[in-house]
């Protein structure tokens, strides 16, 4: 039943290039497709996140990023790419950061998920944000969740030996507007 | 409810941003974010030729598809009166007609709209639609097109043409730059919520609310109060969203249909087709100076690339016409028409593209004469604003280069190319300038004052993370008394008073003012309820200050409770606007800013790295310290984009572009920028604004890129004129 996303977005893609091929191969993959493709198929799945257990029916195919964003309105994850190109959705599972938008929220049952909204202890910052906004490590604030989530996963792996080790720790998590400083030295400051 | 400003945890509000936490919490709302009922889920479906007509859309296995409840093309839309009995494209002034042609001018053109219950039902059904088509052949070569396009003069020529090639020095060279495409972190996206009375809803990612209002207004024949846009949130622009673009057309289109609310966010790959890009350009410089460096003519040329749907010039010769003194320019451009999606305005538009042909070929005049390429230029910035004759407000570019070069060490430099080396990597210095003009545009804010004293500051404007929040209430802060933690702002909401779009440098120079007027008017009415028998209007303004508690009047106070208490008041509203008054007639104004970075040079495998980086700009007053430097840095890292990295190729033959996501388009990460060193002259400007305060968005990268390449030159000798200065194209050189 679990098929994993890339054999969906291949097939997808692969798809799109129906109409270049003969009628002889359309016929086969169409045989294919009926064997092998997911089809959409609504299952029960039990998520915690932020220490709460939410009972949910979703999409088999829906990614935890958009059960989160779409189903569950915690929006503090972000969709950047959808591709596991930016950063911006990063949350950590078990303690270790993971990219909602490559896992399926099928996949991040049983396990303890922490967004950024289950960052802070009610309204007492965790000292990531707050040396976020000290130091202004954001300007449109859209990258800033996944920064966080990052920012304290290098902190916790022990990263922070140096400004080049920070930024090299860093640069999965993409900032357009270019706060690369702020969120250096927001790193450096909670590592003291 | 607002989002902006989480008043809860007020101590914090001194350190950082006005947003800062509802930004660090997860909590702020951007457009795609907000919670409606009943809402369905958009996915746009580009075309895949580049060229020709739809034939016939091909829809029925989509349709087919769980969960689909309409698809939008062509061939079946709603009634938009702005594009029906819309003349032959191009010309139409709204860009893209969406499913109101059947032409394809460019690859990944929006020719569908998949409508459906959940996001993944949409997405699956996108992949399913086609389209039968009548296929021509594209152009999309830009250099091999521009070849046959003319020049045309942009008329604003200066003395003679002729000094250029008399000059006893010269420097003809050309330069071109590869398409950038905006890339905000946020997809740009639309919630259109259609209600009762032809009034609609929109949670919308742009730069202006008002504009968005207008051109919805003007297509859908609706009155501009039926619309109600909401951008509280806007994760970056850079100019994409100056424009309405065809998505969030087709979500008003969609949700007219549907009659239900549709929600629609680009996917990265449409983030370059369907929301702008700075485009493709090729010039080419004639500067030509006398034996001490001081220039006597100039002639600018250039070409940029544009789409077939709207023609789009940027500008690019603009910024040689006014940084420098020179009497003698020559300024011609030409668009070259391509069958690519259209360009648009992105940060310093025109005159970063121009000043990296304008201030590399200073570099090498400086070079072939043995002079100093700070020294030359200080020995030539305009001494006054050279097309209207009007002396400048204030200008200190010549400090921007005194203090950048002091910062940088710049008198260590050695001039001869190739000579300082560290470990295995060749050193350079470089430096480069930019000016952007400044100005102000018609712009309103209200406040309205409860009775225990806290204040809302409201605008239109946008936020699109400049730090205009944090700017208006540092502004009501100084000029009312009132203390941070008491003064709320809401913005981006086109129920708030009228402003322009956050673009152009122009948001706080803007929004300054007017927030400036309405503090003024506040502190007038608060007086007179406070003491009737005074007549509030000649009061002189600086007796008056507020506080948390009440106001004061020399050396009355009077506390807000028995102002509201017997006034039987539940709340002092002003509203006021402000805008450019005679001002602008009397003197030139512009921020400008010079660049010197320090890049390293790999010997064998030809990385760059970006070392260090100074950046000295004159914006006038800085109202937000940190912010503003914030903003600068983010300038330089998007130099850094410009001058090394980034680039959007495409496929000649199918028009499709390649490497259209971000793991394939590369701009700047947190490894590819040293910590930017920012600074400011700060000095106000007396006469622009009551603020003193320029803008700042455009300088920090305007200036940028030719700084990387001219220390390139300083570190290997090899001058590339061609960015972004990728390693074949530094070994090509």
């Amino acid at each position: 039943m679990s098929m994993s996303r890339r054999f969906f977005l291949k097939s997808s893609s692969a798809l799109a290039a129906l109409s270049f091929i003969p009628n002889s191969v359309k016929a086969f993959y169409q045989d294919v497709k009926e064997k092998f493709f997911v089809k959409k198929q609504m299952i029960p799945i039990q998520l915690e996140i932020n220490k709460k257990q939410y009972s949910l029916t979703v999409d088999s195919r829906a990614t935890l990023l958009d059960v989160l964003r779409e189903e569950l309105n915690l929006t503090g994850s972000k969709k950047g790419c959808d591709h596991g190109q930016c950063g911006a959705c990063t949350v950590h599972i078990n303690g270790e950061q993971a990219l909602s938008c490559l896992t399926l929220a099928a996949m991040a049952q049983g396990k303890a998920i922490t967004t950024i909204e289950g960052l802070a202890d009610g309204d007492n910052l965790h000292p990531m944000q707050e040396a976020f906004i000290e130091n202004d490590g954001f300007q449109c604030g859209y990258c800033t969740s996944g920064q966080i989530m990052s920012a304290v996963a290098c902190v916790n792996e022990g990263h922070t030996g140096s400004v080049e080790e920070i930024k090299e720790y860093m640069s999965g998590n993409l900032c357009r507007c270019g706060a690369y400083n702020g969120i250096t030295e927001a790193i450096q400051q909670v590592a003291k | 409810m607002s989002y902006f400003f989480d008043s809860k945890n007020t101590e914090q509000m001194p350190k950082g941003r006005v947003e800062g936490i509802a930004k660090v919490t997860g909590k702020a709302k951007y457009s795609a974010e907000y919670d409606i009922p009943d809402v369905t889920y958009g996915v746009m479906v580009g075309s895949t030729i580049a060229s020709g007509r739809i034939l016939k859309m091909q829809i029925e296995e989509a349709m087919k598809a769980p969960g689909v409840i309409d698809i939008l093309s062509h061939e079946n839309k709603p009634y938009v009166s702005g594009f029906s009995g819309m003349k032959e494209m191009p010309d139409n002034r709204f860009g893209l007609p969406i499913f109101y042609t059947d032409k394809v001018y460019y690859n990944d053109q929006p020719i569908a709209m998949v409508v459906a219950e959940t996001i993944e039902d949409a997405m699956f059904a996108a992949s399913l639609v086609k389209a039968e088509y009548e296929e021509a052949i594209p152009e999309t070569d830009f250099a091999k097109k521009a070849k046959e396009v003319s020049l045309k003069e942009t008329e604003n020529d200066r003395g003679s043409v002729g000094a250029w090639e008399n000059a006893p020095y010269k420097v003809d060279q050309e330069y071109t730059i590869a398409t950038e495409v905006h890339n905000p972190m946020e997809m740009h996206a639309t919630i259109a919520q259609w209600k009762p009375n032809d009034k609609l809803v929109l949670y919308d990612k742009n730069q202006g609310v008002n504009r968005v209002q207008s051109v919805i207004s003007s297509l859908f024949d609706i009155p501009t109060d039926n619309i109600h846009v909401i951008s509280e949130f806007v994760g970056g622009g850079f100019g994409s969203g100056l424009r309405v673009w065809p998505h969030t057309i087709a979500a008003v289109m969609a949700a007219q249909q549907v009659k239900r609310p549709v929600k629609v966010m680009l996917t990265r790959p449409q983030m370059f087709t369907m929301v702008g890009y700075r485009p493709e350009s090729w010039q080419r410089v004639k500067l030509g100076a006398d034996k001490d460096g001081k220039f006597l003519g100039v002639i600018h040329q250039a070409k940029n690339i544009s789409s077939k749907i709207q023609g789009f010039s940027d500008g690019i010769t603009r910024v040689t016409r006014k940084i420098y003194g020179f009497k003698n320019v020559k300024t011609e451009e030409a668009i070259v028409d391509l069958n690519v999606p259209m360009p648009t305005w992105n940060r310093g538009p025109g005159d970063t593209t121009g000043c990296f042909g304008v201030e590399s070929a200073i570099d090498e005049l400086c070079h072939e004469l043995k002079l100093d390429p700070v020294d030359v230029r200080l020995k030539n910035i305009a001494p006054y604003e050279m097309e209207t004759g009007l002396p400048w407000s204030t200008n200190y570019l010549n400090e921007c280069l005194e203090k950048g070069a002091e910062l940088i060490g710049w008198k260590n430099r050695n001039p001869v190319p190739g000579s300082q080396k560290e470990g295995d990597y060749k050193i350079g210095y470089g430096v480069a300038v930019g000016m952007w003009g400044s100005g102000r545009s018609y712009t309103g804010a209200s406040i309205d004052m409860q009775k225990d004293g806290v204040i809302t500051v409201r605008t239109a404007m946008t936020d699109i993370g400049t730090g205009t929040g944090t700017g208006m209430q540092n502004v009501a802060h100084t000029v009312t008394g009132i203390p941070k933690s008491k003064i709320k702002i809401e913005l981006g909401n086109s129920d708030f008073p009228k402003a322009p779009s956050q673009g152009g440098s122009r948001g706080m120079a803007s929004v300054s003012s007017a927030v400036y007027a309405a503090s003024l008017a506040l502190k007038r009415k608060v007086a007179g309820y406070a003491w009737p028998d005074k007549d509030a209007n000649t009061l002189n303004i600086d007796d008056i200050s507020l506080s948390d508690k009440g106001i004061t009047y020399k050396d009355s106070f009077l506390p807000y409770a028995d102002i509201f208490g017997k006034n039987n008041l539940n709340d002092i509203k002003v509203e006021e606007f402000a805008g450019p008054g005679e001002e602008r007639k009397k003197y030139g104004f512009c921020s400008s800013a010079a660049h010197f970075y320090k890049v390293k040079v790999h010997e064998k495998t030809g990385k760059i790295k970006m070392d260090r980086m100074v950046i000295v700009a004159d914006a006038g007053r800085i109202i937000n310290p940190k912010a503003a430097a914030n903003q600068v840095i983010g300038a330089g890292a998007g130099g850094i984009g410009m001058g090394l990295l980034e680039e959007q190729l495409i496929d000649f033959k199918t028009g499709r572009l390649i490497g259209n996501d971000l793991a394939g388009y590369h701009f700047a990460v947190n490894a590819d920028v040293p910590l930017i060193e920012v600074s400011f002259i700060g000095k106000p400007d007396p006469n622009i604004n009551p603020s003193g305060a320029k803008g700042l968005g455009e300088v920090g990268i305007i200036g940028a890129a030719p700084a990387i390449a001219n220390a390139v030159f300083n570190a290997t000798g090899k001058r590339v004129r061609d960015i972004p200065i990728t390693v074949e194209r530094f070994f090509n050189a």
